[in-house]
């Protein structure tokens, strides 16, 4: 399974994402004002997640487990394309700029909810109303993708074997839909997940606090207490 | 086959041609090095030829674990092959790097790497999932770069129009990655053909012993580059989940309950840097850096960017730089040249040694270019590092100095006139290289399982299963502290050592017990695991075995239990921890095979001069503890001090031999032995060969 975007799809996103740059600004300069490309007002109807994943990425150490649990829980294999959190790194950069961690918000206004035009893509009241893609509906026709404002976008579409390598929607769910869940309660809000339970140094959690949603600052936080200072790393 | 992709890349740069070789044909083998070491006797019908010819063949083999959730189990690349840097001969040998790279190649589609021929341009491989092309250097004007430009210069090609931070588009079909390609490089040293030029990837794992740096620039090989966006199967997922949750919680560090802050083997150790500047560790803002899959990083990256990922032989090149930066950045100068840091480190010291004698330097006795009044400075290994790299002064200029020094240590000593006669540098110990013309590691004659281990295969093992029998005892004894009962820990650890547990003289080093039957089977076993589960499954040498273990019941590590578990949730072939010890002993007959037919003999098997008659001491002056009977009781014994006696260890060798049930005169591996362990057509080339 390979993560494949139409060509077409990548033009319209770079589109998108340039549109949404014009929002951001607007939202930090003048308050919570429409946007110049026909975004929703807040208070669209979505529920908000019970649940969300916070980093520190200060304190990974890029050894990508998180990915390899993620894509291990959820497809049965190991894959980095597969997986729903992503771990960018520069061996030759300079701390703490060489490495990223960028997983899926479960946006207050969730882009991708909203652009999906088979509601397949949905806040999920089962689980929490975590934004979930259906894929007995979902026609991989990539919307989510292109809608996601953040970058790397946090849904990616892939070709799926369960469904005769057809294009599918994938994105992190926190662990609800895991087919290979190696807990019998499973994943979601209340379960077990994944990214968390593996990473060996605790640079992920979980929370039911909404982050802040503007900007960066409400997904990457400090996790880092006394026990890392005394390794000799910084507490911030 | 569950953990494979399915494919090996074969890769003949003579003719260019690009095939591909099933898995499955050497699946028997699991991979790493027993995989490697089966590929490269079928290839290479001679034997006997040197490391530079066209037909060595060079292999890069992943494992079923890697890029797996193993545990320190999934990012090692073995590589085989033909060394430059050894002597008398250049023997088959290994090396072995972590980082991205196998990881990469298995989720690109491919089990491993096999390279021969020789290429008639200068050219790198571009391995985008199963598209593989060997391209010119010239396209992209790399060769000439450092090992790090060159590696940034592909990412930059590879990505397209793409940036990273974004989905990357690999390829016209749209496969689609955040993750950098995996590059392996050389630098200016292999393209110099150095034979102390490493292969690096990213910014510090380098593959270092065996001159493959100068392999890969002898056939014209700038690098290799992989990204893949596949996945591997695995035979249980929930088991694999389950097992590594499980080996946190019940043996990884705690950091809550942190019972060791510092850098130790074994799954306790919490992630830091195991730099070993004289000057410390950068008190900047850093991170610990690990390799995939890693539990627990033994590298960082910092906020200056320099130094980063550099432990080890890195750290401790340019000992005596003036100062913590100085050290730093001269770690960086020769990852970015290329260079094999342990031969350079010691080395180094050797050059200063031979100047404050007066015999070295510039129009003296050895005429030397380097500038000794800016010993210390970072100008003065720069000049040293270029000097070996370009063969020249270290300025720009062409020098015997350089030209002789890439050639290694002992063979620009043996060309100055330093090992003749009864004041050989090899015979005073001056020139601190032990066995095979390389450089020492661990003290030989203290750290038995390390010497014997050393000169009865290829290399310097650079094995650290017992390493922590040393490190603690000789630490707790220079500071003060108590340590546990060493009946103990020995119990504790030869319980372990299937199929010889129980026998805990086998980690008896006392003088009493060096040339044991026990002391045969300490390094019988140590020979069979790593030769398995760590060179061929590619378990991470620093965390593996993981013998002692201060969150383990009872302090006992996790080794024994968990290799099979892991293996066999990704494979699903049943192994047991015996299965993959009997597999070793398979690989490690190969292997000796292998050098037999190089042209091996037992005589040639021995130390250097000094070892036999100077007393091992320690570069800090402190004795050497390890576990020993003494007066009848376990003790930790002085096991520095002591030399080896060259005919207790001719003996030694022939009663080795015995238990190998190799040729005792010889030392070549008899048909008897090779047939019942399934190796009857290696025992019939060996036949042909005039060896059987």
């Amino acid at each position: 399974m390979k993560p494949k975007i139409p060509e077409e799809k990548e033009l319209s996103r770079r589109a998108f994402l340039k549109c949404t740059g014009t929002i951001v600004f607007a939202m930090g300069t003048s308050g919570y004002v429409l946007g110049e490309c026909g975004a929703k007002e807040t208070g669209s109807g979505i529920a908000v997640s019970d649940g969300y994943l916070v980093v520190d990425v200060e304190k990974c150490q890029g050894c990508i487990s998180c990915m390899l649990a993620c894509a291990l829980v959820h497809e049965g294999v190991q894959s980095l394309s597969l997986s729903r959190i992503q771990i960018l790194q520069n061996s030759f950069g300079k701390f703490p700029d060489d490495l990223t961690i960028e997983q899926c918000r479960q946006c207050e206004e969730p882009a991708c909810v909203e652009a999906c035009p088979e509601n397949a893509l949905t806040a999920n009241a089962q689980f929490g109303h975590v934004r979930m893609v259906d894929k007995e509906k979902c026609t991989g026709c990539g919307s989510c993708f292109t809608a996601c404002p953040h970058t790397p976008a946090r849904v990616t579409v892939m070709e799926d074997e369960t469904f005769n390598r057809e294009l599918k929607s994938l994105k992190c769910d926190l662990c609800a839909h895991t087919p290979y869940h190696w807990d019998e309660k499973g994943g979601g809000p209340d379960g077990k997940l994944a990214c968390v339970e593996v990473c060996p140094v605790g640079a992920i959690a979980f929370t039911r606090k909404l982050p802040v949603q503007e900007g960066k600052s409400g997904y990457k936080i400090n996790l880092r207490d006394d026990s890392w200072v005394k390794l000799g790393y910084r507490k911030s | 086959m569950n953990g494979y992709a399915g494919s090996i890349l074969s890769i003949d740069l003579s003719t260019r041609s690009i095939t591909t070789i099933p898995t499955e044909k050497y699946e028997q083998w699991v991979g790493g090095h027993g995989m490697g070491s089966a590929l490269f006797f079928d290839m290479v019908k001679n034997k006997t030829i040197d490391g530079f010819h066209p037909e060595n063949v060079i292999t890069l083999m992943s494992s079923p674990l890697c890029g797996t959730l193993v545990p320190c189990g999934a990012a090692r690349t073995e590589i085989q092959g033909i060394g430059v840097q050894s002597l008398p001969i250049g023997w088959f040998t290994r090396s072995n790097f972590g980082g991205r790279f196998s990881a990469m190649l298995k989720y690109a589609g491919w089990d491993g790497i096999a390279i021969q021929g020789q290429a008639d341009s200068r050219v790198w491989i571009d391995i985008r999932n199963h598209d593989v092309t060997i391209r010119e250097c010239g396209e992209l004007g790399l060769w000439g770069t450092d090992t790090w430009e060159c590696q940034k210069t592909i990412w930059k090609d590879v990505a397209g129009g793409g940036v990273y931070g974004d989905w990357i588009k690999i390829n016209e079909k749209g496969d689609m990655t955040t993750q950098r390609p995996a590059v392996l490089a050389i630098g200016p040293a292999g393209e110099n053909l150095s034979r102390m030029a490493c292969l690096i990837h990213d910014a510090g794992n380098g593959a270092g012993q065996g001159g493959f740096g100068a392999v890969f620039g002898k056939k014209g090989l700038k690098a290799i580059s992989v990204i893949g966006t596949g996945s591997i199967r695995v035979n249980d997922p929930k088991a694999l989940m389950t097992s590594r949750l499980w080996l946190k919680k019940a043996y990884s560090f705690d950091l809550k309950n942190l019972k060791s802050k510092n850098f130790t083997i074994g799954f306790q150790s919490p992630p830091v840097p195991m730099a070993l500047f004289r000057f410390g560790k950068p008190g900047i803002g850093q991170r610990p850096q690990a390799c995939v899959g890693c539990s627990s990083g033994c590298r960082g990256r910092y906020e200056d960017g320099i130094g980063n990922e550099a432990i080890c032989f890195n750290s401790l090149f340019y000992y005596l730089g003036k100062t913590l930066l100085i050290q730093r950045q001269a770690a960086d100068l020769i990852n970015r040249y290329g260079l094999n840091a342990a031969e350079m480190f010691v080395g180094e010291l050797y050059l200063k040694t031979l100047n404050d004698l007066g015999l070295l330097g510039q129009g003296k006795q050895i005429d030397c270019p380097l500038d000794f009044k800016q010993y210390g400075e970072l100008a003065y290994a720069k000049q040293l590092v270029k000097a070996v790299s370009y063969r020249s002064d270290g300025n720009g200029n062409p020098h015997p100095f350089g030209d002789t020094l890439a050639e290694g240590f002992v063979r620009a000593a043996q060309k100055w006139g330093r090992l003749d006669g009864e004041q050989s540098d090899l015979k005073t110990g001056l020139l601190k290289f032990p066995h095979w013309g390389l450089p020492m590691h661990k003290l030989e004659r203290s750290q038995l399982d390390w010497g014997y281990g050393t000169i009865l295969g290829d290399r310097d093992i650079n094995e650290h299963c017992f390493d922590m029998l040393r490190a603690f005892p000789t630490y707790f004894k220079m500071v003060g502290g108590e340590l546990p009962p060493s009946e103990n820990v020995v119990k504790i650890i030869t319980d372990k050592m299937e199929p010889f547990q129980g026998d805990m003289k086998m980690l008896d080093f006392s003088t009493e017990n060096m040339y044991s039957e026990h002391m045969i089977k300490l390094v019988t076993w140590h020979r069979y695991y790593t030769r398995f589960w760590k060179q061929s499954t590619q378990l991470c040498d620093f965390r593996w075995p993981d013998f002692l273990n201060l969150y383990g019941p009872g302090t006992a590590g996790a080794t024994g239990i968990a290799e099979p578990i892991f293996f066999n949730a990704v494979t699903g072939k049943n192994f047991t921890f015996k299965d993959g010890i009997d597999l070793g002993k398979k690989i490690w007959n190969l292997d000796n095979a292998i050098w037999t037919l190089q042209g091996r003999h037992r005589d040639m098997v021995r130390f250097a001069d000094y070892i036999y008659t100077n007393p091992g001491t320690t570069p800090s002056g402190y004795p050497e503890y390890m576990p020993g009977i003494k007066n009848g009781k376990w003790d930790y014994v002085i096991t520095s001090g002591r030399h080896f006696d060259p005919d207790q260890f001719e003996d030694f060798k022939t009663r080795f031999y015995r238990f190998q049930g190799w040729d005792e005169q010889t030392g070549y591996p008899t048909r008897k032995i090779l047939a019942s362990i399934g190796l009857d057509y290696v025992a019939d080339a060996l036949e042909k060969n005039g060896k059987i």
